[in-house]
């Protein structure tokens, strides 16, 4: 009888969203293929069209594969850990986390595999492995973290049809979660284990990677979760809300805290790499990005924290948006400050081409990076709409 | 036993000429803009400037490329293993054909600049390629850096940098033989690596 009644509410409230989701998924699948167009040209003409030169051979690419993976990590941790431990969790949501983790997953590998070289010579990471490299570790663990997150959305959504045991889904949230917790470390040593850059090589880095990325990944959950309320895809649930508010509210005053130790410790000498860092972050070429980025945490947090704001659905998604704003800028400024900083610094001739921008961080995405990232996003952007539609994601109850 | 290859330069002797970075560039038909060898100004903002105030100044130059490391960095961390440093004489060395040119090794190397990405297809400023046949042939992205002129280790010469030197600053050969040129010479002058904290061990070697 409820069944019936679901099916025949169901056509009223698709209809609109169905030619909503068709706009949405036009706009995206575009902007996706222009960015598929702009990787062509960037192939073709060379790397030479985007802002990277020898001397900061990193850059845009590099910082969204970073802020991608965190995304991701921090969505399946949140979705994994209440089974893990028992706790009350976030259950209405939990599948949309993963399946929004699945996604994120999609776009850090496409942002490594736009900033290769030679993108053809992929099957080389198979065929002529190095297992001393932490990018050799990444890929392997990004892998079984791709493998294992889709087997367990297909093992929760299993299980809600009857299928599958309720330990062997326990047994799959610990693999995940460990796998999560491993993919954001092994990103983290990528850039902490390297003595040639001061600005990386923190034996903090791999915590402070997975703080930020339970920070932007719960930030980004609750953007969209609240967003999907708003439309009426989700039934509003202000409990739920609330929880995950507070909890994005400590997890900003714990990536606080780190990156005020880490401050701390390498200011305190008063001399030193370390110490010009810091300057260069509280006053110097990286000081508008760190202001941002603390002082948009500081009000975040205060947003998420307190009773009353903590009720309003539209400050609640700012201050979310504020976080995630602020992880980008994290990551951001950590790539950016390995190549400012150079070991060497004696005059010399430039060893390659200049670069397009005169920035002062001697980096300034050019159109076409960025024209490619909004590609990438919006391809994410095209796989979760169509997984919402696609997938029994909403909550097992409606 | 294998042979420990590097260099030895003399900045007493090291007059600042460019003329090393010159016949590197020339010798492995090096492509527009890209440097493999460099001569870099200890003192000023500019080149060829002193630091301090008249009559209190100072001036050395460091000729920069790759350090060819005992413990480099950038072996450990490439993911195909495109560098790797040779068995036999310590040449740290580039596979162009492996090179997925994903730029790791360029960002765990501590020596600022010593490799070099070919960021567009490779130019030349003319239109037939100079220098030695046997050196490989540029690509499109992939990184690039001193070879320690394997290609003229090959025929039983030293590298290009050592020959044309004007100044006799720098010194070639086995650090692994104790009568070479120059392991005698770290026995008889004092010497420096350059960022020994990295913990890289250098085989190129100044003498102070």
């Amino acid at each position: 009888m409820s069944t019936e009644a679901t099916v025949k509410a169901a056509p009223a409230k698709t209809a609109p969203a169905k030619s909503g989701s068709t706009i949405l998924l036009a706009v995206t699948g575009l902007l996706t293929l222009g960015g598929i167009g702009l990787w062509a040209y960037q192939l073709s003409r060379g790397l030479y069209v985007t802002d990277m030169r020898n001397l900061t051979s990193w850059g845009l690419y590099i910082t969204m594969f970073m802020f991608f993976v965190g995304l991701s990590a921090g969505g399946l941790i949140i979705a994994t850990v209440p089974r893990v431990f028992g706790l009350k969790g976030f259950k209405n949501v939990s599948k949309i986390a993963v399946y929004l983790s699945i996604c994120c997953t999609v776009l850090a590998a496409a942002f490594i595999v736009i900033d290769l070289g030679h993108p053809e010579r992929l099957w080389h990471l198979i065929a002529y492995a190095n297992f001393t490299s932490p990018l050799m570790w990444d890929v392997i663990v990004i892998t079984a973290y791709l493998i294992v997150s889709i087997v367990y959305l297909r093992a929760t959504l299993r299980a809600e049809k009857g299928q599958g045991s309720e330990k062997a889904l326990k047994t799959l949230s610990t693999v995940a979660f460990v796998t999560a917790i491993l993919v954001h470390s092994v990103t983290a040593w990528i850039f902490g284990l390297q003595i040639g850059r001061a600005f990386w090589n923190t034996a903090l880095l791999a915590p402070m990677f997975i703080s930020s990325a339970l920070v932007s990944g719960l930030a980004l959950t609750l953007i969209v979760v609240l967003i999907l309320q708003k439309v009426g895809y989700l039934k509003a649930d202000p409990e739920s809300n609330s929880r995950m508010a507070w909890l994005l509210g400590i997890f900003v005053l714990v990536d606080l805290f780190l990156l005020f130790c880490e401050l701390l410790t390498a200011g305190f000498p008063l001399g030193g790499t370390g110490f010009e860092v810091v300057i260069s972050m509280l006053s110097g070429a990286f000081a508008p990005m760190f202001w941002t980025e603390v002082g948009g945490g500081i009000i975040a947090a205060v947003l998420l924290l307190n009773k009353k704001t903590q009720a309003s659905a539209g400050l609640v998604a700012l201050a979310s948006a504020l976080a995630v704003i602020g992880i980008f800028f994290k990551r951001f400024q950590l790539l950016l400050g390995g190549f400012e900083f150079k070991n060497i610094d004696y005059y010399s001739i430039p060893t390659g081409p200049a670069a397009w921008s005169n920035g002062v961080l001697n980096y300034s995405p050019t159109l076409v990076e960025w024209g490619i990232v909004v590609g990438v996003i919006s391809l994410g952007a095209f796989m979760l709409v169509l997984g919402l539609n696609k997938l029994a994601l909403k909550p097992a109850e409606s | 036993m294998s042979k420990r290859l590097g260099m030895v330069i003399d900045t007493k002797r090291c007059m600042g000429c460019h003329t090393c970075a010159m016949a590197c560039k020339v010798e492995n038909n090096l492509p527009d803009k890209n440097w493999w060898n460099r001569t870099l100004t200890v003192g000023g903002d500019g080149m060829d400037t002193p630091n301090g105030v008249y009559p209190n100044v100072s001036m050395a130059y460091v000729t920069l490329a790759c350090q060819h490391c005992e413990n480099p960095a950038c072996v450990k961390v490439c993911p195909v293993g495109a560098t790797y440093k040779r068995e036999e004489d310590g040449v740290v060395i580039q596979d162009y054909d492996k090179c997925i040119g994903c730029r790791y090794c360029m960002a765990a190397c501590p020596y600022t600049g010593v490799r070099v990405f070919n960021w567009e297809v490779p130019k030349h400023q003319v239109d037939f390629a100079v220098g030695d046949s046997g050196v490989p042939t540029h690509q499109k992205h992939t990184v690039e850096k001193c070879t320690l002129c394997a290609h003229r280790l090959a025929q039983g010469m030293e590298p290009a940098c050592v020959d044309v030197c004007t100044g006799r600053a720098r010194f070639f050969g086995d650090f692994n033989d104790p009568n070479s040129e120059v392991s005698q010479l770290l026995l008889k002058r004092s010497h420096f690596q350059l960022l020994p904290e990295k913990e890289t061990n250098p085989s190129i070697y100044f003498l102070s």
